[in-house]
Order: structure tokens, then sequence, then C-alpha cells
């Protein structure tokens, strides 16, 4: 057992110093920022171009409520110059224990390379008034999936340019280029999307999870109950019947679902109603060809009016 | 080697854990109720769950008095029981303890409002993210406990020992011992789970006892072999886990069942020989340090 460890200390000292050395050499300039989310990355890459090096802490299919911590995040955000993140208190269940353990003073809460990213978008559901348990669920600060809908993308590039402009001044040009050209590109390309949607708009669909008010918006689907009691509870007897009884009325045919959740109520509920499950990508990377913001809509719009074909 | 900065606080925890983990651990395995933590563990988490529904802070005081509170519920449940039912194990009781408890907590999140993401983190805490604070805090309350189990170590033992002859310890209040041995235990385990989460923490009690047994009759000797085997298996887990990039505490749980499987060969290769000398005499394992 001493001579294994020893082996592994002499292998993993190698690796770092290797690491460390080729870094270090090659990227003296380079800006480095870390997303909790891929599509806090995706964003940031448009933006940010060759003189940011990215990476985002969860994977594109993981639930992101969920994230199991590896040595690996630690270090990462120790290195940090940035840490762009969701808010919302979505990264609640594991992110700031590990922003306090990377003892990075830049990325601590309202230091300067911490950016919450829920501050540039549209945040739907805040609650109004008197926040009370009772009412279930809630957020307290509002939904935090809002990156589902493009403008909520352009704004977020938006933010992340000028964060990334005061950080760096002297690529300010560099990054205002790349926001716009990307702010451009985003806009033919929701022109599109708008298109291929506009047969199915205002159709009724239920959701999994309240993973999709902003996307339901932006492409005006009306999402009119949810497969989950409530947010992280499985679903109980009584409440998939009303959910049955409410879509049968209402002649709902559509349930969209991430991946990670399990599918078996959902189905029974589809074969109920004689509808269609369909397992969007909430995520940049969920599926190996979504490799950027743009391919995750076109993803989900493309497997969307395909069910919406289906279940005419 | 920067990242080893980083395991330096997960690799204190553990060390601690297996300090109480491994002397309780030798208790748990006499007593063969080797599920009683995950049922305390349970019975804790139930604890927090009601004390959110009733509108309580998860993470403050008089939430984790709570959660205590009902440990200290359980502790006395197993103690009740076994001093009343002999004829059926107490296993038994700890597994019913065990599986109502935590559908009792699930009843319980699904009528709770939000914040049931924090009762999944209280379950699985994750060592990797144990603040020096945690490490300081846990390192006075186990050191505590210790003490105490260290001053009144005959009581313990002599109960744990016993545990499953019918002969009464007419110099002991067994009732009054067992349950204190429950409430410390359970005062332990909560904690722990806490920072390590279940799985975590079972290993940490069962494995380093159960290795120790295969080499040991002597209890010194088993809680010496249980230290060390802790110890080294903390040392390599963390290691692996910043090898092979995966989560600290699950790395630590498969390396415990590693090298207690290597343990194992180890003693079916070597101590053959031993095994089929005759046994010197039996009163030793029943010796009290």
């Amino acid at each position: 057992m001493k001579l294994k460890s020893k082996l592994f200390s002499a292998i993993l000292s190698a690796t770092l110093v290797a690491t460390l050395l080729l870094s270090s050499a090659a990227e003296a300039k380079k800006l480095k920022v870390i997303t909790t989310l891929t599509d806090l990355a995706a964003l940031t890459q448009e933006v940010g171009g060759d003189k940011v090096d990215v990476e985002a802490l969860a994977k594109g299919y993981q639930d992101s409520h969920f994230v199991e911590p590896k040595p690996s995040f630690l270090l990462k955000l120790r290195n940090t110059d940035l840490l762009i993140l969701v808010g919302l208190e979505l990264e609640i269940g594991w992110l700031p224990p590990l922003i306090t353990q990377s003892g990075n003073g830049k990325i601590q809460p309202g230091g300067q390379g911490y950016l919450d990213a829920s501050q540039f978008a549209e945040i739907l559901e805040i609650p109004q008034g008197n926040v009370t348990r009772a009412e279930g669920d809630v957020h307290p600060m509002g939904n935090p999936h809002y990156w589902l809908d493009p403008d909520n993308g352009r704004r977020i590039a938006k933010g992340i340019a000028a964060k990334l402009s005061a950080m760096d001044p002297g690529d300010q040009a560099y990054f205002q280029q790349r926001e716009q050209d990307f702010e451009k590109r985003l806009a033919e390309a929701d022109k599109k999307w708008m298109a291929q949607m506009a047969p199915y708009r205002g159709r009724k669909v239920v959701t999994y999870h309240r993973s999709w008010p902003n996307f339901a918006k932006h492409f005006g689907l009306d999402v009119i109950g949810y497969i989950e009691p409530r947010p992280g509870i499985p679903p109980t007897p009584s409440h998939t019947i009303e959910l049955v009884g409410l879509m049968k009325r209402e002649g709902v045919k559509i349930e969209l679902i991430e991946p990670y959740f399990d599918l078996k109520t959902p189905n029974s509920i589809a074969s109920m109603v004689g509808g269609k499950v369909v397992v969007l990508m909430p995520s940049v990377g969920g599926k190996p060809e979504i490799t950027d913001y743009f391919k995750l809509f076109d993803y989900d719009i493309a497997l969307l009016t395909k069910a919406f074909e289906e279940t005419k | 080697m920067e990242i080893l900065q980083f395991l330096i606080l997960p690799f204190l925890a553990s060390l601690i854990l297996t300090g109480i983990h491994a002397y309780l651990g030798v208790h748990v395995v006499e007593r063969g109720v080797i599920f009683v933590d995950l049922a305390l563990a349970q019975i804790a988490a139930l604890g927090a769950t009601t004390a959110i529904l009733i509108g309580m802070d998860p993470h403050g005081t008089s939430a984790y008095w709570m959660s205590l509170g009902f440990t200290f519920v359980g502790a006395g449940i197993f103690t009740f029981v076994r001093s009343r039912q002999k004829r059926i194990p107490l296993e038994a009781f700890i597994g019913i303890t065990y599986a109502v408890a935590s559908a009792a907590a699930i009843i319980a999140m699904s009528k709770a409002t939000g914040e049931t993401e924090h009762l999944k983190d209280m379950l699985v805490g994750n060592i990797l993210a144990v603040s020096k604070h945690d490490v300081i805090k846990t390192a006075l309350l186990y050191g505590a406990i210790g003490l105490f189990h260290f001053i009144f170590r005959k009581k313990f033992l002599a109960i744990s020992l016993s545990h499953n002859s019918a002969e009464p310890q007419p110099e002991i209040n067994v009732r009054l011992w067992d349950f204190l041995f429950y409430a410390s235990f359970g005062f332990v385990v909560t904690s722990s789970v806490a920072i390590a989460g279940v799985l975590l923490v079972f290993c940490y009690l069962v494995v380093p006892s159960v290795g120790a047994m295969l080499f040991a009759d002597r209890i010194g000797t088993r809680l010496a072999i249980g230290w060390t085997m802790g110890t080294l298996v903390s040392a390599l887990g963390c290691y692996c886990s910043v090898f092979f990039d995966t989560p600290t505490g699950a790395t630590i749980v498969c390396t415990f069942g590693a090298v207690l499987v290597v343990m194992a060969g180890v003693k079916a290769v070597f101590f053959r020989v031993k095994q089929e000398e005759p046994q010197p005499v039996e009163v030793r394992t029943r010796q009290v340090v």
C-alpha cells in the first residue's frame, strides 16, 4: 500500500508540474473564467473569444441543483480570475462551501471576480409581496432557469462583455466587437426559431420541473401544469390524477422534461392522455452535438416542433 | 502540489472520524447492531425535516437541537427495546426504525415548503467542502465524547461484550449505560453525517472494526489495527480522489472496500497456518482493556 501511494504521488506530482509549466508558459495573458453551468461558459466563449480561458464546473447533462463536487473544482476555483454563476440560489446546494474553501479572495461573493449573471436577465416568477414558505416550491428570488430565453442570452452576453472589459481594459474593443457580432447572429437565429415555432404559438404544455418559464414565454407556449407537485418532490398519485384530468380537459399532449428526471410517471401520463414526452436539453453540452448556445435552441426546437407535429 | 492543500481539511476531518468511529465501531460490531448508525442518522434527518416543516432555519441552532432531540428519542427506543424484547433481534427493530424514519422524512418533505435541497445536503454532507470551523468544532466535540467513553470504558465495554449473553450485570445499571451509549453515539453520528454523509460515516464505523477482527481478538489490538487502517485508507482515499478527480467521499468508501479485500487476501495467504494451531485461551476475547 505504501509503495502504491508513493507511485501515485510520483505520477501525480509529475502531472501537476507539467500542467503548471505548460499553462503558465502558454497562457500568460488570458483571463481565466470559471462558470457553474455550460450555458454561461458558452456565452462567455462567444464574447471572450481567444482572450479568455473558460470552463464550466457542471456538465450539460447534470442536474444543476445537485452537482457532486470534485477536488478539481477547488483547484479551478482557486486559480480563476472570474467566477460566473446563475445565482437565484440555483447552486446553493453545492457552490457556497466550494467558494469559501477555494481560498480565492477575488471570487468571494461581492468580490471583483464574482459575477452573478441573474442581474442581467429578465427573471420570472419572482414571488410578490411577502414570501411565505406556505406558497411551496418558490425559489425566493425568482426562477433561476432564465438562460433558456434567447433574449436573456443576449442580455447576459452583454453583461459578461462589460465585466470582461472592466477586468481587461486593453481588450475592451475586442469584447465589444465580439458581443455585437454575437448579438447579430443571435437575432438571425432567433428569427429562424420564431418562424419554426410560429405554427405552435399558444399551445398548452405541461413540464416536469419549473425549468421552462422563460423558454415558454419567448416562444409563446402556455405551461398549464407541472408533473412535480413541488420542486424536488416526486409525483404523488393525487397530483398525477389531477394533472391527467387537466390535460384531458385542455387537450394538452406535450410534456417537457429534463434528461435527469425519472420518466416513469411522465410516460404513464402520456399513455393516459395519448400524448408525448419530450426530453429537452436544458443546457449546452447535454448532448455531444450541442456545442454552443445556438445549437441548444436548434436541438430543443427541432424536437419540440416534431412532437407538436406528431400530436396534432 | 497546490491541490494537496485542499485536501488537508478533508484529511484532518477523516482522521477525526477515524478516531471516534473506529472505537465506536468495536462496540457496534460486538453488539451486532451494524446498521444502528444509519437508523440514527435517518432519525436525525427526520428531526431536521420536522424543524424545517415548522418553519425553523435548516442551518440554525434550533434545527440542530431538534435533530439531536430526535436522535435521543431514537437512543431511548433502542435502549427500551433491548431490555424488553430478548427474543427478537435488535437489528430487526433498527431496520424498522430506519425504514419508518426514512419514509416519514419523505412525507414531511412533501409537506415542507421549499428548501428541500438543504435536506439532501444534510443527508449527504460533503467531506471535500468541510470548513476549518467544522473541523475544530468536531475535534472538540468528539474529544469530549471520547474522554467520556475513556473514563467509563469498563462499563461501556462490559455491556457491549456481554450484549448477547443473557446474564444480568448486577453491578451495572444496564439500561442507563445502554442509553448513554446510544445517546453519545447518536450525538457523534448526527454531527459526522452532516460533514461526511451517511455512506462515509457507515464505513468509518464498521470497516476498520471488521478489518481488525480478521487479525486480532483483543480489544486493544483491534483498536490499534482499526485506527491504523482508518488513517491509511483516509490518506489513500484522498489521494485517489485527487488522482482520478472523483468525488472525495465516495472514493474513500470504495478505498475502504478495496483495502478490506486486500486485508482478507493477506489473511488468507499468510495467516492460514496460524489458524490451524489450537486457539490460545478463549478468555482473551472477553478481556477488557
